[in-house]
């Protein structure tokens, strides 16, 4: 009896069992395929047959890219477009590794590539150190990919294989990523306070690191770091030097004006004899009353003798000499920023202990431009929101020179106008001013002693005082600037005339200058009537004092330059007597904790 | 058609104890530890490593810890320099940031695992891979993991 066998169908030539043997190929079998890409990986189901191109045709669907970006890799060998999966022993559970290429040319992301890998014969695998790697877990930085960003610019808009250019910074700021890390407060903050090269700062500037905690300062430093339009419109803004009597916005101008150098201004020293640009932002930062030169002027004359300031009030009143420096200095390229950039980058890799972490550093440091000098702009930003009034600071002066000149408004501007363009072309000159402008802050009996009561014993004090070689140093410069000032820009002098006028100290024109031309200031006629009471005197004094002190262009090591950085952290602290200051430094030999010592004890006894 | 480059794929073994584990990890873990192994990938005439500063390179054998205690040859690869560093970029922003590292779960081998898988299909050694579970196991590192 015949029956029919009903025979187990044949399997569906769709689903071979696994480790189907190499008839696989009249047999097509799909097999699964684990497909790896760096960080991901994916199941695929195919064909056996299936032509690596097909493959990669499907995976550029996937991964949304094109085809030729794909690169596939099984067991290491490089699998070609012609290849057929199974031919190349690709069965089913096999992993095949894809690289997706970026799409402007790998040669010059390798070339990136390998500038960001650290070339350094130091391996810290274990490494407690590492500032950065361990702050950034600890802060939860999982979801950020600044390094990643740095160390492949496949993510990055546009390929560009150098780290410090602006569009790569641009870039970078952009990125969402990085905007994302930003806006994490703590994060930032720990970043920034934790990076090696903050903390140098703080070492050497303390006050700094009341900035960096506050964390609103840090916030809207954050801010403006994030809008990144924000800053350059601000320095498109600044770029025409004509009219600024009425800063549309203080704020921009101070993060404008900072950020560039920012990282110049807190790290570096207040040489004078360094690039000017460093040295009036140095100005800036350290003196608690650079300022506007005409504003500043007035409080300094009608106000009495200054209390200890604290640092807020330096704060303060540094915007209105910000926003003179925004337009005198013109610093609108974000060079310094790249070159801040590349000075880390050099110092980072020439520590050797540090280097491994150099992609950290990298991070830090491409993101230090960005937030480390708006630190310090927006630190200034937030004081002047907090304590200053809306009044803009130029208007003070507006109205002393009315008050004073009375002038009418066209004139106060063009004056202003006239002195912040004088100030923009003649960097130096205007730091001369403000040196001259600290003077009486920082000695106080200068100020108490007017002309007309000079006393004979105050006049021995004073000769002893002089008797000083750095005391008649300084007022070198001071005269050496104030002589710049006439040759350059004789306009000026009426503005600074009733400050030299309290000060109590006449400038002459003295042969012993070897290096500047014939003293000019009698141009003014309104000069001169107050003047003639106060010449004998102190014109006596200068003249004793002047030849023992010689050219103090001859002296680099001054100890006022030497000291000047510790000498700005004492004024800092408020301690406002520049003599006693330098006084003590001298006698600690530039030890500022010592010499705070000794101007306390002085000071209580 | 001319036969593809084949590129040599080493993987450096440096024992960070120098010697120290194998004499001491009986007393102090209670279990017998030839090495505290770190390694890297050496190819294309660089070598790879992953640390807390996220992956790095020098030239084979350059890092501070000198000359590999054990070099283990893995096998050769196709995959150009070239692409190698997209990968190693790809790696670097996803799997092997810097912050990613963990002594015991994210290390070096970890990555050297990774790379070598990538480029030869075959994986370390396990004795390397086994060693964050071997010290866990111990009552003395799981405190200091902790």
């Amino acid at each position: 009896m015949p029956h029919i066998i009903s025979r187990t169908p044949r399997m569906p030539q769709s689903r071979c069992p696994a480790g189907m043997p190499a008839d696989g190929n009249i047999c097509p079998s799909v097999i699964r395929v684990i497909v790896k890409t760096p960080g991901h990986q994916n199941n695929f189901t195919v064909a056996g047959d299936t032509s690596v191109r097909q493959f990669k045709e499907k995976l550029s669907a996937r991964f949304k890219c094109q085809m030729d970006q794909l690169v596939l890799v099984f067991m290491g060998r490089l699998l070609k477009d012609h290849d057929i999966l199974s031919h190349r022993g690709i069965t089913d559970g096999h992993t095949i590794h894809v690289v997706i290429k970026s799409k402007h040319g790998s040669r010059s992301l390798a070339h990136s590539f390998r500038n960001l890998l650290t070339k350094n014969p130091c391996h810290q695998d274990r490494s407690t150190k590492g500032n950065n790697s361990r702050m950034c877990q600890s802060a939860g930085m999982g979801q950020t990919k600044v390094e990643s960003s740095l160390l492949t610019e496949s993510e990055a808009p546009t390929q560009n294989p150098e780290v410090d250019s602006p569009e790569h910074i641009a870039q970078m700021l952009e990125n969402l990523c990085v905007q994302r890390m930003l806006s994490n407060m703590d994060c930032m903050r720990q970043l920034i306070s934790e990076h090696p090269d903050i903390q140098e700062l703080i070492q050497q500037n303390p006050e700094v690191s009341h900035i960096l905690d506050n964390s609103e300062i840090l916030c809207q430093t954050l801010e403006l770091a994030r809008h990144l339009a924000i800053i350059q419109e601000i320095m498109q803004l600044n770029q025409p030097a004509q009219n600024f009597e009425h800063p549309p916005n203080p704020q921009p101008y101070l993060g404008l004006e900072t950020i560039p150098n920012g990282n110049n201004v807190l790290g570096q020293s207040y040489d004078f004899n360094d690039q000017m640009l460093n040295g009036m932002q140095d100005f800036l930062e350290g003196n608690s009353f650079t300022a506007l030169l005409a504003g500043q002027v007035l409080e300094q004359v009608q106000t009495p003798p200054l209390s200890v300031p604290p640092s807020e009030e330096q704060w303060d009143q540094a915007p209105n000499a910000q926003v003179i420096y925004a337009n005198s200095c013109g610093l609108s390229s974000i060079t310094p920023t790249n070159a801040t950039l590349n000075n880390t980058n050099h110092a980072s890799r020439e520590n050797p202990v540090t280097v491994t972490i150099e992609g950290e550093s990298h991070v830090c440091a491409v993101e230090q431009p960005a937030g480390v000098p708006v630190l310090s702009s927006t630190a200034v930003t937030q004081e002047l929101q907090e304590d200053k009034g809306t009044t803009p600071p130029l208007g003070s002066s507006h109205q002393w020179l009315e008050e004073d000149l009375q002038q009418p408004d066209e004139q106060t501007s063009q004056i202003t106008g006239g002195m912040i363009q004088l100030l923009r072309n003649y960097p130096h000159v205007a730091a001369q001013m403000l040196l001259l402008m600290n003077m009486p802050q920082q000695n106080e009996q200068w100020r108490q002693q007017s002309p007309t009561s000079l006393q004979s014993s105050q006049l021995s004090d004073l000769l002893l005082a002089l008797a000083n070689p750095k005391t008649s140093q300084a007022i070198l410069q001071i005269e050496h600037g104030l002589q710049l000032l006439a040759t350059e820009a004789p306009i000026l002098l009426p503005c600074i005339e009733p400050y030299l006028w309290s000060l109590g100290w006449f400038p002459l024109s003295n042969s012993n200058y070897t290096d500047t031309v014939p003293w000019a200031l009698n141009e003014p006629d309104m000069a001169e009537p107050q003047w003639p009471e106060c010449c004998p005197k102190s014109g006596t004094v200068l003249q004793r004092v002047q030849p023992p002190s010689g050219d103090p262009s001859h002296c680099p090591q001054a100890p006022e330059v030497h000291f000047s950085k510790q000498m700005e952290h004492l004024q800092a602290m408020g301690f406002v007597n520049y003599n006693a200051n330098l006084q003590a430094l001298i006698a600690t030999d530039g030890d500022t904790n010592a010499a705070i010592h000794r101007l306390k004890r002085s000071q209580g006894s | 058609m001319e036969p593809p480059n084949l590129y040599p794929v080493k993987l450096y073994v440096y024992d960070l104890s120098k010697g120290l584990a194998r004499r001491l990890s009986p007393i102090m873990l209670g279990k017998q530890l030839e090495g505290i192994w770190h390694t890297s990938i050496v190819v294309h005439k660089d070598e790879f490593f992953f640390g807390s500063g996220g992956i790095s390179s020098c030239p084979p054998g350059g890092t501070l810890l000198g000359p590999p205690d054990t070099v283990v040859d893995v096998g050769s690869t196709e995959v150009t320099e070239e692409i190698f560093l997209e990968y190693l970029s790809s790696l670097g922003e996803s799997l092997f940031r810097g912050e990613a590292y963990n002594l015991f779960e994210h290390n070096c081998n970890t990555f050297s695992n990774e790379v070598a898988q990538f480029l030869t299909g075959r994986k370390i050694p396990s004795y390397i891979t086994d060693l964050p579970s071997e010290v866990l196991s111990t009552p003395f590192d799981r405190c200091s993991a902790e």
